[in-house]
């Protein structure tokens, strides 16, 4: 029998697994070391390794929520499926051509800007169709050409996949349904993704992209969790195993396999659905999550207890139009590079050493020092106490590499270092500013969330320079992620492309499309064992004005008159203003997309974190020696688990805890909060 | 200052200039600052001199300097006041044609001039003959649109009224052309608010002498680029097809490029009197182009500040096409900046050949369509935005259909042109055999061919290397040259020489065949593998593969036939004569219909 409060969330990354398991009054926590080749198994050491630690067999696990890098890695190291795609006739170039775009200006030695490797030419088919902007066909699929030409292209690969994206075929689904079937005709129950499912949205570049990708990844996600829950099975576990979405909703895997696109930004998603969920445990609607990790830091916003989405992502230079949480990666990890230029200027970054070799005082071969040496060496980090005790720390080692660059430029190596420090967080602000200004907000509203191993390390630093008030360190800051999979919501999202002015909108045709993408959402979530009457379901619009390339989304009431469009354009040409300081209230405007969520919420656990640590003393265990830059001070270091609830403590201090440090600096002081945050006031 | 405070400071001034550019980007009302990102925003000393810039589109790079020098000729810094905000378009004055409009404001802290604030935008429109403001055919700037002079927009925080209601007169869509004014407006409180507290947190003389610094350090690294190029005068001339006007008169553009340890003098004075057409470009256009192959060779490392210019010599003789008198047309210099660049990395190859590229495909075309659609006659104009190959690298083919070099904009999805204009899109791909041969093949451009669904509906095309093509490097062929043609509805087939105004018709089929990237290296050394893969896909065809490349593929297996290759190859290497060249132009000045 499975125990309904027995939750288990699985984050895979790209050194550790992390897990996060309650079982309604417990928690577990373990990181096991990722497996690159074979992620599944360290899945089911992590799982096996947690549910042991409280005491209770893999059988009674209620739900198992994944976050998986397995369609992101696919694409990464280009290893997907062989792929044909199927266009239209005279346009099978498209996914090679792309937008023309570059993003290196000043570069004569750039790649492609388009993922033509998903299909390169020879393995893109032409087939004379056309459906025109209405949807109205008007040239009929040629089925003997595409069976004779497909049947050609089998002779000389071993497809394993097949991507068709026909144009306008988000008017009319038509031909590509019937290509389907062709295709299926004759190798039946290949992988086959269509556009009009996988993106129904003009743009036939961006359609065909993430078509094409849905289909590269189709192969090896269905093989990956097959394996996965044949090997849970074996372990007894019968019930749910659900995934992360990129938009930061959870689905059966199942369904979510369905569209494995949707899987591509499932690791970030957590850690998304945990600032959600901090964001109201700690009372602060507004929250700026900054995870520091080894090569980079993600940035993100919480805006009223919610995350905003965006409506297409990337991966690496390609456009993946899919929903997707609004994460941005900023340039500087604790492994960013540490190094002197031709001009003699003190550098810290691009290049980064990553997990392997890693910072110097790693000892595993990094020679050049690092943003985490320089930690080091400023005495903030533990060097026995580093990432849960798996790496000892060579402070001698940190200490000669800065001292290397210290001698060029007459400086010592904590002078370095503190430098490398007031480099690095000084430029993180800058780019935590523009994350934040450019959505029209203005940081000093927000609280900063610190998590990653090296986020509540700069945090309060920059939090200053920011003029942010408050830095939230989480507790199991280091798992966030794998604790955020446990409170997200059960959503799926439908759309629609319908481009048409809004003075020749009518309403019933609308509430038509509406109904449609309804039902279609219901059907998803029947899957889920949701029926219809438990989930919500919201109706959007993507508005802009004519002439635009871009659209703005707003709420859209239910049924559809001409009344609640008013009121929609009256919402967007508000929104269009909040977003870019102006509004043309006489412009034209005119819907691009429709599009419903639906989504059902699951009972959120309440985690005490009590029980993750020995009881509190509120005693410091010892003072270290540190750099500020108000000079080398000997400041009490805390452990995590000695605070007690609601005493304030002034710095400078440390904060130790198994997976992260916290470095508060002179004039700031920190407090537990009744959730068990560690909350620093600037 | 210390490496490190200098460190900040950089860091900061650049993350200034990038909000600044956001913020104009972003508030900016018309197509072409909001989508197209045409605009720049930079940081200058209270000199003038440079000190941050955005990282903008290349045409920009180099092009703020002057138009900020040019203002402060009308308006020395010493007698700016707090709230001023000066304007400009007149290329004749700093500017580099009418769209663009110049913004300068002083920042002042505690009462003092510590920095100004300059960006520029790209409006939608100027006035002048034809919306947009970019016709080909235009003999005088006076036809070009609405000149701005250096004047006073607000004096002291308030408003001139008389000259928005000048602006706004003259232009076709006033709202948006003064929306994007405001735009600009809000970017430089940005800049303002920015500035103004990082001179608090470091104090004036401390923010003035950081600056002083990277300056010094910009230059100083940039030196150090330059002198690993040997010494020497390279020299290079290259063609525009015509001036719009003479559609069968080349248009040279010459360089004699001598580089002398950390130094550079750029002469063109070898270029063609000023032509009658707007393909004529002020002198900044020209420092444009320098600036940006000198950034490509020294690496985007180096901090964007005036220090990078300071070894920059340029020498542009009075009455050429690259320093035109006043009134020549100089509309269209965006077209003669792409050649300009072609000249000057001609130049570079010759002292760098494992660092420059083979000729990009030059600007093939970009178009733009406009009719009267429905019962109510309403007007419709679209662009279309074209491309075509990049030259091959000294170890890397060129890119296939990519924007190169000074330009960098978006083409328009098929989905969208046929939703919202009466045309119907026959097919986009990539043109075979259209990339030059060579040991690394140039990219191939573009084929695009549509229908027009309705009449009558006028074509302008500015097109290049019709007459020309791109040139190879280093035993590598040229790329293809450019080809279009209009396909009346009744069979007959109208050439397009490169520019021009067609009327078109129902059923009338506009097609275009882009030129490709020149190659790199004999295309006899290339990896046989390579070419039967390129056979594969289609991208060269069995006769340039036999012919240019000496390679023997079986049909149907795509297997190359090791003997048949090597025999081959052993009868290109002893016919051919032409290996030993540094560049192959192929043909130049022959229209090939």
């Amino acid at each position: 029998m499975t125990d309904p409060q027995f939750l288990v969330g699985v984050d895979v990354g790209g050194t550790f697994t992390d897990v996060f398991c309650t079982d309604g009054s417990r928690i577990a926590v373990v990181k096991v070391p990722s497996q690159r080749d074979s992620p599944g198994a360290a899945v089911m050491a992590g799982v096996e390794k947690a549910a042991a630690q409280l005491g209770r067999p893999v059988g009674e696990i209620n739900r198992l929520i994944h976050g998986t890098t397995v369609a992101t890695n696919a694409i990464v190291q280009q290893r997907g499926a062989v792929l044909a795609l199927i266009t239209t006739d005279g346009f099978r170039d498209v996914l090679e051509i792309g937008r023309l775009k570059r993003w290196s200006l000043y570069d004569w030695n750039i790649d492609a800007e388009t993922p033509a490797f998903l299909a390169p030419r020879d393995r893109r088919l032409g087939i004379p169709e056309r459906v025109d902007s209405s949807g109205t066909i008007s040239t009929p699929l040629d089925e003997g050409v595409l069976r004779r030409s497909f049947e050609l292209l089998l002779a000389s690969f071993d497809i394993e996949a097949v991507a068709i994206s026909f144009l306008f075929s988000f008017a009319n689904g038509h031909h590509e349904r019937r290509a389907r079937e062709i295709i299926r005709e004759i190798v039946p129950g290949l992988a086959v993704s269509i556009s009009s499912e996988v993106d129904p949205e003009y743009r036939e570049y961006e359609r065909t992209v993430v078509t094409a990708f849905d289909a590269y990844v189709r192969p090896v996600v269905s093989n990956y969790m097959a394996t996965l829950l044949r090997d849970l099975k074996t372990h007894g576990f019968e019930t749910r195993l659900q995934v992360m979405q990129s938009r930061g909703g959870i689905a059966s895997a199942e369904v979510a396999s369905d569209a494995p696109i949707t899987m591509v930004m499932s690791g970030p998603a957590g850690g998304v659905a945990a600032a959600r969920y901090i964001s109201r445990s700690s009372g602060n609607p507004n929250l700026i999550t900054f995870d520091m990790g080894g090569t980079s830091s993600d940035v993100a916003l919480v805006i009223d207890g919610q995350a905003p989405t965006a409506n297409e992502g990337r991966i690496g230079r390609y456009p993946v139009r899919i929903p997707i949480v609004d994460v941005n990666s900023i340039g500087a990890g604790g492994g960013s590079i540490v190094w002197l230029d031709a001009g003699g200027r003190l550098r810290v970054g691009p290049h980064s050493a990553g997990a392997e070799p890693g910072p110097v005082c790693y000892g595993r071969g990094g020679t050049e020092p690092t943003v985490t040496d320089a930690s080091l060496v400023l005495g903030y980090l533990n060097p026995s106490a580093f990432a849960m005790g798996e790496m000892a720390l060579d402070r001698e080692a940190a200490t000669a590499a800065l001292a290397a660059i210290g001698f060029k430029l007459g400086l010592s190596p904590t002078a370095v270092a503190l430098g490398v420090h007031r480099i690095v967080n000084a430029s993180m602000a800058d780019q935590i500013r523009l994350v934040t200004v450019k959505r029209g907000r203005d940081p000093r509203n927000f609280a900063l969330l610190a998590f990653g191993g090296a986020g509540p390390v700069h945090a309060p630093a920059l939090a200053r320079d920011l003029g942010i008030p408050t830095v939230i360190v989480p507790p199991a800051a280091g798992v966030l992620s794998a604790l955020g999979l446990l409170t997200a919501e059960i959503e799926h999202e439908r759309k629609a492309t319908n481009i048409s002015r809004v003075d020749k909108l009518i309403p019933e045709q609308l509430e038509e499309v509406y109904q449609r993408l309804e039902a279609a959402c219901i059907d998803l979530m029947r899957r889920e064992r949701v029926q219809a009457a438990e989930c919500r379901l919201v109706r959007r619009a993507d508005f802009r004005y004519i002439g635009q390339s871009s659209e703005l989304d707003v709420m859209v009431a239910a049924p559809i008159t001409a009344e609640v469009i008013r009121l929609a354009i009256e919402q967007f040409n508000e929104r269009h203003a909040r977003t870019y300081g102006y509004e043309n209230s006489a412009d034209r405007v005119e819907l691009v997309n429709a599009r419903v969520l639906a989504t059902f919420s699951l009972p959120t656990p309440e985690f005490d974190f009590r029980s993750l640590g020995p009881a509190p003393t509120g005693r410091p265990n010892f003072t270290r020696l540190a750099v500020f830059p108000e000079g080398e001070l000997d400041v009490p270091v805390y452990s995590r688990s000695d605070l007690v609830d609601g005493e304030v403590l002034d710095g400078p201090l440390i904060v130790e805890q198994p997976d992260t440090t916290v470095i508060v600096g002179v004039g700031q002081v920190i407090r537990l909060d009744s959730s068990g945050n560690l909350v620093v006031t600037i | 200052m210390d490496v490190i405070s200098l460190e900040v400071l950089n860091n900061r001034l650049q993350a200034i200039a990038e909000e600044a550019q956001f913020t104009l980007e972003h508030s900016a009302h018309s197509p072409s600052i909001r989508e197209g990102a045409d605009c720049s925003a930079g940081l200058f000393d209270s000199q003038g001199r440079m000190i941050s810039q955005a990282t903008a589109i290349p045409v920009h790079l180099g092009s703020l300097e002057p138009a900020v020098q040019g203002l402060l000729r009308t308006f020395p810094s010493h007698e700016l006041q707090p709230g001023d905000i000066c304007i400009m378009n007149d290329p004749y004055a700093g500017g580099q044609h009418y769209p663009d409009i110049i913004m300068l404001a002083p920042i002042f802290f505690a009462g003092q001039l510590v920095a100004l604030h300059c960006n520029l935008g790209h409006h939608q429109d100027i006035g002048g003959v034809t919306p947009g403001g970019n016709p080909t055919n235009t003999t005088e700037t006076f036809q070009e649109g609405l000149c701005l002079p250096p004047v006073k927009l607000y004096d002291a925080g308030i408003l001139n009224l008389a000259i928005k209601q000048i602006l706004m007169a003259n232009v076709r869509i006033p709202d948006t052309v003064w929306g994007d004014v405001q735009a600009q407006i809000a970017a430089s409180h940005v800049a303002a608010g920015r500035i103004a507290a990082l001179v608090e947190s470091l104090g004036v003389e401390h923010f003035e002498a950081g600056i002083k610094q990277l300056q010094d350090l910009s230059e100083r690294m940039t030196r150090q680029a330059i002198e690993r190029i040997p010494d020497g005068v390279y020299s290079f001339h290259d063609f525009l097809d015509n001036d719009g006007i003479d559609l069968d008169r080349l248009v040279r553009i010459d360089i004699k490029l001598t580089v002398s340890g950390s130094d550079l003098v750029a002469d063109f004075s070898g270029t063609d009197r000023q032509c009658r057409g707007p393909f004529n470009a002020v002198p900044s256009v020209a420092l444009s182009a320098v600036c940006y192959v000198v950034r490509c060779v020294t690496g985007s490392d180096i901090p964007n500040n005036s220090g990078c210019f300071r070894m920059i010599a340029m020498v542009i003789p009075s009455g050429t096409v690259l320093n035109p008198i006043s009134p020549a047309p100089v509309s269209c210099r965006a077209v003669t900046l792409r050649r300009v660049v072609d000249t000057v990395m001609g130049a570079m190859a010759q002292a760098l050949p494992a660092v420059v590229p083979a000729a990009s495909n030059g600007h093939p075309f970009s178009q733009r369509l406009g009719g009267s659609k429905g019962r109510t006659g309403r007007r419709w104009v679209t662009s279309i935005i074209g491309t075509g190959g990049m030259g091959a690298r000294p170890a890397k083919d060129g890119v296939d259909a990519i924007q190169t070099d000074a330009s960098n904009s978006q083409n328009i999805p098929v989905e969208f042109l046929e939703t919202y204009f009466p045309i119907r899109v026959l097919e986009y791909s990539l043109r075979a055999d259209s990339g030059g041969p060579g040991e690394y093949r140039g990219g191939l451009g573009l084929i695009m061919r549509y229908e027009i669904l309705a009449e009558p509906v006028v074509l302008t095309n500015r097109g290049e290397r019709y007459f020309s093509q791109p040139w190879g490097l280093y035993g590598g062929m040229p790329g293809a040259s450019s080809v279009a043609s209009i396909r009346r509805a009744g069979g007959e087939v109208e050439p397009i020489r490169s520019k021009g105004v067609f009327s078109l018709a129902m059923n009338d089929v506009v097609e275009v065949f882009s030129s490709g990237g020149g190659g790199y290296g004999d295309p006899i050394r290339r990896d046989p593998s390579r070419v039967a893969q390129d056979l594969r896909e289609g991208k060269v065809s069995f006769a340039v593969a036999r012919d240019s490349y000496g390679v023997a593929v079986e049909e149907g297996t795509f297997r190359v036939l090791g003997t048949a290759t090597a025999d081959l190859r052993r009868d290109l290497a002893t016919s051919r004569t032409t290996s030993d060249l540094v560049f192959d132009r192929g043909i130049v000045g022959a229209h090939r219909d």
